[in-house]
């Protein structure tokens, strides 16, 4: 469970180009669930879920992570929560070029000194799961944008994590994409993971296996 | 003022290291009054990211302050030929009245500088902050003297003349004076405070041992650490200095540093400065092993902590034995004046 408590978020506190991206946000995010967070551009969705993927902190406010406040957490005990507890899937794939598929899968699992061989069977699995193994070996600048976007989706799963952080995920998808994406976000939901994704896409928050929509308009959830 | 580039170091040194704790200090008084674990308020993120800053901040800056101990002794030593009369650094510190002064300040100042990356390391290793108003309540302590170093430091280089005809270390530290601490401690009888050295240190040793096996007498085996660091101190001057100038009179625990004496002094010195440290460290982390967030790691902290000074003072030890077993020295008795 994720309890955000009147989280605000502040960019350029006290120059003249000061910038509310949220206003005391009260959220509580039940597990295996899949949340969507819905809002126009602006509305301080990619802040929200930053705040709770434990990637910038709030001007105010805590965030609790199964009744842990983690807002105040040292830097180096954040990264530790960030890299086993968050899958992050951004809008782009951001893959890294000039490394093959599976090296770029593993990549993130590296700093938590898993035996080589293992991991490289855990990515291999994961390629699998999405129908990209024979592409293991292959650059990522030679992968299609599914393709990619998938490489992107195993990446985020490396290390077992059991909250999904996706971004705007079908953004830069076709429709059929998308559909396989949903479907992908299904099998996380089966496996009792928890979902978390900011979309403006219907064919995201109209999904039937989304279980809420929270809307988000001018930083503020709308009632 | 003389213009002399180990002086420019040692001034910005002070002037950075004042500069720095001044500003950390200004942010420590707002975490000491303000911080709330509890609370999300505004100010308590604020303060929260500014540990960061001010913690990273005194870590480089107690460290310089640890540095600049030794290159206040190396400047001392180096200037040594620009004053008349002077021999060794002993003779350049006593060229005007802040030298002294400003060496003791430089000594207290690295060991609580010592304690506090001591218990800075230890906040680190918590994931509440449990130490931190204790860590800013001590920098609130040692502010006051690390500006006060700097003031005496400036003052003590500001005011040095070249034309002044300065005390060699013979005499300032000789037996046959009647008044000054350095004539007081080397007019002690040398074969006694060498029996009271070894027997201070067996018991340092044993208490460090103790504690190290049964984690019991962290608070005692921290006294005597810091009762061994002053016995040493004492030692030096008393009888270590007369084995390494295999001179019978002669007490300066300054000329040690020089090239003739091998640099020997500076080691000396590091490894006894770096066991009190250690040593009183563990008394100062004693009261903690309960907290919860530390619970895990403090304990293994603390006897890394005793087993460092241990081995440090087993090193002085070592070292002061193989100069008095080594030299051409033999005290067979006392020779009173």
């Amino acid at each position: 469970m994720i309890e955000l408590v009147n989280v605000k978020k502040v960019f350029n506190a006290g120059n003249p180009s000061e910038f509310s991206a949220l206003n005391s946000v009260n959220l509580l995010i039940e597990e295996n669930q899949v949340t969507v967070l819905k809002g126009p551009s602006g509305s301080g969705k990619t802040t929200l879920l930053s705040i709770i993927g434990c990637m910038s902190r709030p001007s105010a406010g805590r965030v609790k992570l199964q009744g842990r406040e983690i807002t105040s957490l040292p830097e180096r005990f954040l990264t530790d929560i960030r890299r086993k507890t968050f899958g992050f899937i951004f809008q782009q794939p951001n893959l890294i070029k000039g490394i093959s598929v599976l090296d770029n899968v593993m990549l993130p699992a590296y700093p938590l000194g898993e035996k080589r061989v293992h991991l490289k069977n855990k990515a291999m699995k994961g390629l699998a799961a999405l129908n990209i193994a024979n592409k293991a070996a292959s650059k990522v600048e030679w992968l299609s944008g599914g393709e990619a976007q998938r490489t992107s989706i195993v990446r985020a799963l490396i290390n077992d994590p059991y909250i999904i952080i996706a971004d705007e995920p079908t953004a830069h998808l076709d429709t059929k994409l998308s559909y396989r994406f949903m479907e992908i976000i299904e099998t996380f939901k089966a496996e009792g993971k928890t979902v978390i994704i900011t979309s403006h896409d219907p064919l995201v928050y109209e999904s039937s296996m989304v279980d809420r929509v929270v809307n988000l308009r001018d930083g503020q959830i709308e009632v | 003022m003389i213009l002399h580039p180990t002086v420019i170091a040692n001034l910005l040194a002070a002037y950075i290291s004042s500069f720095m704790v001044l500003y950390a200090l200004f942010y420590g008084v707002q975490i000491v009054r303000y911080w709330d674990i509890e609370n999300g308020h505004e100010l308590q993120l604020v303060l929260e990211r500014k540990t960061y800053l001010i913690a990273t901040l005194l870590g480089y800056v107690f460290g310089l302050q640890l540095l600049s101990l030794f290159l206040y002794i190396f400047t001392a030593d180096s200037l040594t030929p620009l004053f008349v009369g002077a021999m060794c650094a002993a003779g350049t510190l006593n060229v005007d009245a802040f030298g002294y002064p400003t060496l003791v300040l430089k000594i207290v100042n690295f060991i609580v500088a010592g304690l506090w990356l001591v218990l800075n390391y230890a906040d680190n290793q918590g994931y509440d902050y449990p130490l931190i108003k204790k860590k800013y309540l001590l920098l609130a302590f040692i502010a006051p003297f690390i500006v006060l170093e700097t003031l005496l430091e400036s003052a003590y280089f500001l005011s040095m003349k070249a034309d002044v005809i300065t005390s060699c270390c013979g005499s300032l530290f000789s037996s046959e004076r009647t008044t000054g601490l350095g004539s007081e401690m080397a007019a002690l009888p040398a074969l006694s405070m060498l029996r009271i050295f070894y027997g201070v240190m067996f018991c340092t040793l044993a208490s460090g041992i103790f504690f190290y096996i049964k984690s019991v007498g962290g608070y005692f085996y921290a006294a005597l650490s810091l009762l061994m660091f002053l016995v040493s101190l004492v030692s030096i001057v008393s009888f270590i200095s007369l084995y390494i100038y295999e001179l019978p009179t002669h007490h300066c625990p300054f000329c040690i540093i020089m090239e003739e004496y091998h640099y020997l002094g500076y080691l000396l010195y590091l490894i006894l400065f770096g066991a009190v440290v250690s040593g009183i460290g563990v008394g100062v982390l004693t009261p903690f092993r309960q907290v919860e967030s530390l619970k895990l790691m403090l304990n293994g902290f603390i006897r890394k902590l005793a087993l460092a000074s241990l081995i440090l003072y087993a090193a002085f030890t070592a070292l002061v034995t193989y100069e008095i077993v080594t030299s051409s020295l033999v005290i067979a008795y006392e020779v009173v004046y």
